[in-house]
């Protein structure tokens, strides 16, 4: 049987049965795909670092007092993170490591479905396409963020599943019902995190490419809740945003201190931002510069580029080039504003690549471009099948250097998709270290607990990361060089 | 029939080194849930080895299963070097170059004596770890023989069979 054997045209019965067949093929690979990671993630303890102190933070007063004192915070904004971090740790009942790690393997898990649901795979291409698909979701620079670290609970990681869950409904058939979820679903994203607003930039673009899973009432509603948000926090709440002392940036071939960031454009910081905005833009498509900083540029024009970062690179252009080429080839339609399925999941990657590179505007970070990141593995997806479905027409030596390009982008995002799991690996090790030395570090910070609650707890997370779950055996060998981590 | 073989070779192209990927991943992880971690260097056979490679977690957890981190352990070639192939878990923390490995070490009172404290503060200083030498000896020079701690601990594997 040949591929297209499988999705020939025939009686209704046989076409539903191909699609539901090359569905729950898709289904089952995505299944193998979060299995994996899951298994990494699992070795990876309750950090020290903006874990522990959160959890302490966390299991203080009610959680309604937890929360409603969150509203009252300088620079940040985010009470629903701390009300979930309450709720698992609750329902935890001491068993941190198993709740936390746990939820976070559940978010995986429904970050791939909605991927899954979003790129809808029913052909034989469609269903081609999901593995490089999931290799670029996972793989991707921006994702990293989002499992090698938790505050004990990935916000990132809850906003990716805010923001596929409003393609979703977006791109879906409308039902009241939607509205109501999508003005919810804003809420809880946007008091979580910063990047939570992206969630009525997805619903707002989705609107204005042809997909009215929600309604026009429903937009207006997420119009008015962004304006109410900025209202609340810069005119009732004073909670503002973080200034240039925060924290060290990016800047050309290397980074900057906060000290450096102050003298030099402490009295105009217009250039910083818009520098920030353009590489917060840039890295979605090429994975450089890296948290403003041009390290693959820098090593090569030394001479020196790590094989990693050349896979990156690679992996990231190629990957571009298929999304440009779809663009390219659909432009009539779009300006005629007729958009299909994909035509929408594309131009929604687009919109939020630059709502998420605007949003980056104080400082640029890789995981805070995650958003961005999640939906070019969606795009990439979508585009990429366009683009199998057309070789088919080509000329014969114009078909070759297709497939072989494709062969070169699916090796490129695989090494970058293992290179994910290796990053879980060794962060698991630089967290078990973390713990190995928490007293010494507890007392440089002067924070040593005297509380009972931080003291178990302390216990406990300790006993979790070094006993319970110990270190694993250490990957090690050159071959780890072209994985990047 | 080139459309056929042209369509399955384009999806193989695109599918097959992503699927190819996943399932690396997927074995990996089997062979591990049966104990076997392939491309690893593991697990570490005792203290010293663990200490070598700066894993303070397996340090600590080897010592909470009893073993002595005075004892001189044999540590495989790839751990250190091929001519480091018995030391102490002390000696071995000073190789990895980690000071808070051997303060860690300290403060589990795996530093019995003066003479020991000597021996590793001159073994920090002949392997240029003038950190861990500040820790062991603070604010003095802690008056070695050049060399000597080095050659005391390669002459155990140069009298090895």
């Amino acid at each position: 049987m040949t591929l297209e054997g499988v999705g020939l045209p025939g009686p209704e019965r046989s076409r539903g049965q191909t699609r539901g067949l090359w569905r729950w093929l898709s289904y089952a690979y995505g299944a193998l795909v979060a299995a994996g990671i899951g298994y990494f993630l699992w070795d990876v303890p309750v950090q020290v670092s903006d874990s522990y102190g959160n959890i302490v933070t966390a299991s203080q007063g009610t959680l309604g007092s937890l929360v409603s004192s969150e509203f009252h915070q300088r620079a940040y904004l985010r009470p629903f993170l701390w009300g979930l971090i309450r709720v698992v740790l609750d329902l935890s009942r001491g068993h941190y490591f198993e709740w936390f790690r746990g939820w976070h393997i559940a978010q995986i898990a429904v970050l791939i479905v909605l991927f899954l649901r979003l790129v809808r795979p029913s052909t034989w291409s469609g269903a081609a396409a999901v593995p490089i698909g999931l290799a670029a979701l996972i793989g991707m620079h921006t994702f990293a963020g989002t499992v090698e670290e938790a505050f004990p609970i990935n916000t990132f990681m809850t906003v990716l599943i805010c923001a596929f869950a409003a393609a979703d409904l977006a791109v879906s058939p409308p039902r009241l019902w939607k509205d109501i979820a999508a003005a919810l679903l804003f809420v809880f994203a946007a008091l979580t995190v910063e990047s939570g607003l992206l969630v009525a930039v997805v619903f707002v673009a989705a609107y204005l490419f042809g997909a009215h899973g929600v309604s026009r009432a429903g937009i207006g509603v997420q119009v008015a809740l962004v304006a109410a948000y900025f209202v609340l926090r810069f005119g009732i709440l004073h909670v503002g945003s973080p200034g240039l002392e925060e924290r060290q940036s990016g800047f050309g071939f290397s980074s900057l201190s906060p000290g450096d960031l102050v003298a030099r454009f402490g009295a105009n910081p217009l250039p910083f931002y818009a520098y920030n905005v353009v590489s917060s833009w840039l890295t979605v498509f090429l994975s450089e510069p890296r948290g403003g900083t041009w390290g693959f540029t820098r090593d090569l024009l030394h001479g020196e580029p790590s094989p990693a970062a050349f896979v990156n690179v690679i992996a990231s252009m190629l990957g571009s080039f298929v999304l440009g080429l779809y663009a390219w080839r659909r432009r009539s339609d779009w300006l005629a504003r007729r958009f299909n399925r994909a035509d929408q999941l594309v131009l929604l990657f687009i919109v939020v690549a630059a709502a998420n590179a605007v949003l980056s505007y104080g400082y640029t970070k890789d995981v805070i471009l995650s958003p961005a990141g999640a939906f070019f593995a969606v795009a990439l997806a979508v585009a990429s099948q366009h683009f199998l479905e057309s070789i088919g027409h080509m000329p014969s030596r114009q078909a070759a250097a297709a497939i072989a390009m494709l062969a070169v982008l699916s090796t490129a995002w695989s090494f970058r998709a293992i290179g994910a799991h290796l990053g879980l690996r060794a962060s698991a090790a630089t967290l078990r270290g973390e713990w190995a030395y928490v007293d010494l570090w507890l007392e440089r910070k002067s924070q040593v607990p005297t509380d009972p609650f931080a003291l178990a707890l302390k216990r406990r997370l300790e006993d979790d990361a070094v006993r319970r779950h110990p270190l694993r055996p250490m990957l090690a060998g050159e071959w780890t060089q072209w994985f990047p981590e | 029939m080139i459309s056929v073989s042209r369509s399955s070779a384009s999806a193989i192209a695109m599918a097959g080194p992503a699927v190819v990927a996943t399932l690396m991943i997927v074995t990996f992880s089997s062979l591990e849930l049966l104990g076997h971690t392939a491309f690893a260097v593991g697990p570490f056979r005792n203290v010293a080895e663990a200490a070598g490679m700066g894993a303070a977690s397996e340090v600590l957890r080897l010592l909470g299963n009893g073993e002595d981190p005075t004892r001189v352990l044999p540590i495989r070639g790839e751990i250190i070097s091929s001519s480091v192939r018995q030391a102490t878990a002390l000696e071995a923390a000073i190789w990895s170059r980690r000071r808070e490995l051997v303060e860690l070490l300290d403060r589990r009172g795996a530093i019995v004596d003066a003479p020991t404290r000597q021996h590793l503060a001159c073994l920090a200083a002949d392997l240029d770890a003038l950190d861990i030498v500040e820790f062991l000896s603070p604010g003095r020079a802690p008056g070695c023989e050049h060399g000597r701690a080095l050659d005391l601990v390669l002459e155990r594997t140069r009298k090895l069979p």
